[in-house]
């Protein structure tokens, strides 16, 4: 097996090992801050019918310019967002029903919301560097400010389905923002095991635990039909990779990659045909790891997923591809 | 300590480690890289899509 899919294969118990401790950290420091619980969404009015759009951040969504159609074709049903694709949906008068987010990660998560602290370049070139939202790869300053405007403005409007593992930071920011909170906590292990993180979790704060399936945007799909209850859920933005002719160094862990392969670093990517646009995409073994979990997990939802990304690797069985239009008009 | 445990014998046979008990530089490569990468939020294989808690209604020990 190549070097990037056999990490790959091993990553749900290194992430475990990795971020349980960060996400239990926070979760003291949020526990004041909660107040509803995230089964309370399922009874609000969140668009109509069972169908449902989650907006994920990959390249796509501004290649294929999938937030701008969905905002002009007047979809009704429920829009669920990553934090990451905050701002896009925004800049375009979309305005999410429910945004999600999980991130432990002390600093950069904020930026998603518009860092009121920001005031120079960041010395950390994630913002910079890699291709979510490229208006902060141009101008990053000037992009935050914006967006601290943006979310400010909306941000009465706006629900958020927080993990307990979310940077404080981050709650802070949505708060000040007037964003309403709906929390969750993610499922670390199995909680029928008497030792069971989850399951002490669960026990001190009272709120269920989602399987977050590696990432923010697969935690937003299983949001979508384990707590909504949506039935047919369309996916954009979600391409667990990166578009053809993208440099390495542009890539979300290219400065992890690049320390740890060094001159095997073209090792750790992996190429994938993309057989409805006939594209080779590149991925690295933390995406790979996220598609194969996702197609694990579509096999056993109870839902329709259908792939209206035009782009990405999450191509399989379990998931029909078809056009945003082909979604929303059916 | 090891001034007590010393042997005061020697042995004939000589005695090779197994080359599975020391890591390799792959097994070692791919440690490092294991503890840098992955996601931000843990996946749990067969467990489903939310767990409410045990109780009867779903919600377990709190109401939330």
């Amino acid at each position: 097996m190549e070097l990037g899919r056999r990490i790959a294969s091993r990553l749900a118990a290194a992430t475990a090992e990795r971020i349980t401790g960060a996400g239990l950290d926070n979760e003291k420091q949020n526990r004041p801050h909660i107040e509803h619980s995230v089964l309370d969404l399922a009874s609000l009015p969140l668009g109509e019918g069972d169908r449902a759009v989650v907006v994920a951040a990959g390249p796509s969504l501004r290649r294929r310019d999938s937030v701008k159609r969905l905002a002009r074709a007047g979809f009704t049903g429920t829009i669920v967002a990553v934090d990451s694709a905050l701002g896009a949906c925004l800049r375009e008068g979309l305005v999410p029903h429910v945004v999600v987010t999980v991130d432990p990660h002390p600093e950069r998560i904020v930026r998603w919301f518009g860092d009121p602290d920001l005031k120079a370049p960041s010395r950390d070139d994630y913002f910079r560097r890699q291709e979510m939202d490229r208006t902060h790869a141009e101008d990053e300053v000037a992009a935050n400010r914006k967006l601290v405007k943006l979310v400010d403005d909306y941000g009465a409007r706006l629900r958020v389905a927080a993990a307990t593992s979310a940077a404080p930071k981050v709650v802070e920011r949505c708060r000040q923002s007037g964003m309403r909170l709906y929390w969750w906590n993610p499922m670390y292990d199995d909680y029928d095991k008497p030792d069971s993180v989850s399951r002490r979790l669960h026990r001190e704060n009272g709120l269920p635990c989602l399987n977050g399936g590696g990432n923010v945007g697969t935690a937003a799909w299983v949001l979508t039909h384990a707590v909504l209850g949506r039935r047919r859920i369309a996916l954009i933005g979600m391409d667990f990779g990166y578009a053809p002719g993208t440099k390495y160094e542009q890539t979300q862990y290219y400065p992890e990659l690049r320390e740890l392969f060094g001159d095997r670093l073209d090792e750790a990517f992996i190429r994938v045909e993309n057989p409805v646009t006939g594209e080779t995409w590149l991925t690295d073994p933390a995406y790979y790891w996220f598609r194969d979990v996702f197609f694990e997990m579509a096999r056993e939802a109870d839902c329709e997923t259908v792939n209206c990304t035009e782009g990405g690797i999450l191509c399989g069985p379990e998931i029909k591809a078809v056009t945003l239009e082909e979604f929303m008009h059916v | 300590m090891n001034e007590y445990l010393k042997g005061n014998y020697k042995v004939d046979a000589k005695i090779e480690e197994s080359e599975d008990a020391a890591p390799t530089s792959t097994d070692e490569f791919e440690k490092k890289a294991l503890s840098r990468l992955g996601g931000s939020i843990c996946f749990v294989s067969k467990k489903g899509f939310i767990w409410k808690g045990d109780g009867a209604d779903g919600t377990g020990t709190k109401d939330r």
